[in-house]
């Protein structure tokens, strides 16, 4: 393990590692985190039973082609699968039995379980469709303008925000379907709530990122980044906004009158792009994960030095906090996947 | 370089026949596991596992300048594809007739993701022979696939004359000086001729078509007649042509309408005539050669125009003018060889000189284009200065990214054993230092192909590099 000299605070402890023989393109958290599901890019849905004292590898299931998006109901039994093959898959964890929900020519990328648990948001190209737990369609939103390329719920509401090329859509769910639209000329690439439901934040293809204040009826932009800012991520504060372009991490603090006209913290931890960025879902830490299979891990609000971090044996995939904020899932190229919890 | 998946871009018109070369490459043997992306739909007949249908979504800045277009879609697939890499090796993207080629190349140099895993090999453009003329003077993307393309693909060639087959190809080389051109009937060739050609690829040497980095001449043809004195009918209009190749030209040159014109929609064609020096008669070839300054000197000199009956005279710059037919004469003091220089190639307007065919004739680079889009090229040995360079190329990349589509060259840099290659596409460049000269001679070789383009412009920018 690769400490940076004189850090203090958390640490970064390993607690198991396993070969997937599969591309780690996306994972979720079982709600209990006690398991853990991975989108296998070559086409495996993989269950990581992380109990017992050497995890278990179990496949689920085979999207023809390779898994796309997972996502797992943060309290509940259910969890949702898609892939190449055009199908959306919604699984019971108990019985590990799946129903096709969705089946198409296009690929539905992106999937999300509201908050509550009981509507999973699905995107299909510019078509947005939410399910119910029982596998029925709820609902049926006006397209998008582009292909959506992040869905997220806002938090304490019963609002689904999607965003893609030419700006953001927000939908009401409850009591009617009412739809408003956030239009901006470029490329929003993600989607990124504040856990205190005000700002929605997307980075941009085009080197930016927008924001838009829903709570005060504002939007407003930081530029300046030399490349596309495919990363965004809130501390669970709703003060920072963590946000990621190449091998830099901009930290925008939104206290105060921030963060127009404030200068933003700048981390600098990585020779190689980033491709992960995650707030701690409770707490202050901030990890990243690059290219040059190092993940970093920080305290934002202290200190624009790493705690710790540790090295890999390829490029970083993917990240994922469990929903307590108490361990740390962590992909590579080469197929491998950590378990790390914090210590001190 | 290495572990870079190389992506082949297909473009052309619908009815080009880009579904016919990418079914031929998906059905041959050629140990490639092939991944093809297809933003028009439904057409591939083989049913093969890789082929991702995907909408065009062109993914616009708040700038709106042209080039930071990227195609969304292309990122999408590809970020996808990539995480199951393992089962393949090449991709191949089939965009839809009406595509702009420029944000798809951009995608490959401007989006990270792409960037760091793959390498646009070549823009391949597929060209119907029977229809890119009308398609050229109607859509102005069609002039745009042709500029970006490093291999056009003359394709349908059974469906036209030969005449006009060479006059489609004088066009295409009008406006991009550098591809490839390859005739084919139904998209037959050698899969090696576009893929893996490594046309963004530094490290390769740059092809590049050694006849357009001649000085332009201000005529396109010259052709060497041996005639007995005295006066040669010449003919002028469709019906000498032979092949009646004017018909589909007369739809699209309605707007000169005033009289009726030769086929082109020339009004009229200047002509100089010199007898071929004493000795060169045998080697009518070097005739052309010796001729060729004192012609270009008289083609700058005023033209006298030329009524239908009257006669053309050597050591003149003499102007016929054209309606559907005519008939002018050619008046010769002496028996020999005689050369004849036109301003536009002879199938443009017709001309048919009484008698025997030529025995000789040379083509030279178009100069008048029907497209807004041309290429400029410059060939000059004199070593230049690394700095003066770089400011004029920033210059350019800055006040005229959106109309140069394409740009390539070798450079000499004084002092420098090794050779600079510069390529660029819009406002993105790439430029090294690659293998040393050794023993080649050191020049340098550019061309731009865009919009607009003033050569003037260009060889002032070029000369003020010179160390």
């Amino acid at each position: 393990m690769v400490r940076a000299p004189g850090s203090a605070g958390a640490r970064l402890l390993r607690r198991a590692r396993l070969q997937l023989n599969d591309y780690p393109a996306d994972a979720a958290w079982s709600a209990d985190a006690r398991a853990l599901l991975v989108a296998g890019g070559q086409g495996q849905l993989l269950w990581v039973d992380l109990v017992a004292s050497t995890p278990r590898l179990q496949v689920l299931g085979v999207h023809q082609g390779g898994v796309l998006a997972v996502a797992c109901q943060s309290a509940g039994r259910l969890f949702a699968s898609s892939g190449q093959d055009g199908e959306v898959r919604l699984w019971d964890a108990k019985t590990r039995e799946s129903q096709c929900i969705h089946a198409g020519d296009e690929w539905s990328e992106q999937l999300a379980f509201a908050g509550h648990g009981r509507l999973l948001a699905v995107s299909t190209g510019r078509a947005l469709r939410v399910f119910d737990n029982t596998g029925t369609v709820r609902a049926q939103l006006p397209d998008h303008s582009g292909v959506i390329a992040a869905l997220a719920w806002r938090p304490k509401s019963h609002e689904l925000s999607a965003v893609g090329n030419g700006g953001a859509h927000l939908h009401r769910l409850e009591p009617q379907v009412q739809t408003r639209e956030y239009p901006w000329t470029g490329a929003c690439l993600t989607a990124s709530w504040s856990p205190d439901g005000r700002v929605l934040a997307s980075g941009m293809q085009d080197g930016a990122v927008h924001y838009w204040n829903i709570a005060a009826d504002s939007q407003s932009q930081m530029k300046g980044y030399g490349t596309k800012v495919a990363l965004t991520s809130w501390s669970a504060n709703s003060r920072l906004l963590a946000t990621a372009a190449d091998q830099q991490i901009v930290i925008w603090d939104f206290s105060g009158r921030g963060p127009e006209g404030s200068e933003p913290r700048q981390l600098a931890a990585h020779t190689a792009r980033l491709t992960q960025l995650a707030f701690q879902p409770q707490g202050t830490l901030l990890v990243s994960g690059a290219r040059d299979r190092r993940i970093s891990l920080w305290r934002p609000s202290q200190s624009i030095e790493p705690c710790d971090a540790d090295l890999l044996s390829d490029a970083v995939t993917l990240l994922r906090w469990s929903n307590d904020g108490s361990q740390l899932a962590v992909g590579d190229q080469s197929g491998a996947l950590s378990v790390y919890t914090l210590g001190s | 370089m290495s572990g870079k998946i190389p992506v082949t871009v297909l473009t052309g018109f619908l009815g080009s026949g880009k579904t016919t070369l990418l079914n031929r490459i998906l059905s041959e043997q050629h140990g490639k596991r092939i991944a093809v992306i297809e933003n028009e739909f439904g057409e591939v007949a083989v049913d093969h596992e890789l082929v991702i249908g995907a909408q065009e979504e062109i993914f616009e800045t708040a700038n709106g300048c042209i080039c930071c277009t990227v195609r969304g879609d292309l990122i999408r697939v590809l970020k996808a594809l990539r995480k199951r890499r393992d089962r393949f090796d090449y991709i191949l993207i089939e965009t839809t007739g009406l595509a702009d080629p420029g944000p798809v190349a951009q995608t490959f140099f401007a989006d990270e993701d792409l960037r760091e895993d793959y390498q646009l090999d070549a823009i391949v453009a597929l060209v119907d022979a029977a229809h890119i003329t009308q398609q050229l003077s109607r859509e102005a993307i069609a002039a745009e696939q042709v500029g970006f393309a490093d291999v056009l693909l003359l394709n349908k060639t059974d469906l036209v004359s030969a005449a006009e087959l060479t006059r489609v190809e004088r066009s295409l080389r009008a406006i991009n000086a550098t591809a490839r051109i390859i005739r084919t009937l139904r998209a037959e060739l050698p899969l090696a001729q576009v893929l893996d050609l490594g046309a963004f690829d530094l490290n390769r040497a740059l092809a590049m078509d050694s006849d357009f980095l001649e000085p332009q001449r201000p005529f396109e043809w010259a052709g060497v007649y041996h005639r007995a004195a005295g006066r040669h009918d010449v003919h002028v209009g469709a019906d000498s042509a032979g092949h009646g190749h004017g018909h589909d030209h007369a739809n699209t040159h309605e707007h000169h309408g005033e009289h009726a014109t030769a086929p082109g929609g020339l009004s009229a064609v200047g002509v100089v005539v010199l007898a071929a020096p004493a000795g060169a008669g045998s080697a009518a070839v070097e005739g052309i050669a010796a001729t060729l300054e004192a012609a270009t000197a008289l083609f700058g000199q005023a033209a006298e125009p030329l009524a239908p009956g009257a006669n053309l005279l050597p050591g003149r710059h003499q102007r016929l003018s054209l309606s559907a037919h005519d008939h002018f004469g050619l008046l010769l003091p002496a028996a020999g060889h005689w050369l004849v220089y036109t301003e536009h190639a002879p199938l443009e307007f017709g001309w048919r000189l009484q008698g025997e065919a030529p025995v000789a004739e040379r083509e030279f680079g178009s100069h008048h284009h029907d497209s807004a889009i041309t290429s400029i090229g410059i060939s000059d040995a004199r070593p230049l200065d690394p700095n003066k360079v770089n400011d004029w190329l920033s210059y350019l990349l800055q006040s005229r990214g959106a109309d140069i589509l394409r740009m390539k060259g070798v450079l000499n840099f004084k002092g420098e054993a090794r050779r600079y290659v510069f390529h660029g596409v819009h406002m993105i460049f790439d430029g090294q230092l690659e293998r040393p000269w050794a023993s080649a001679p050191r020049t340098n070789r550019v061309v731009f192909i865009g919009r607009k383009l003033d050569r003037h412009e260009f060889e002032a920018g070029f000369e003020s590099c010179v160390a």
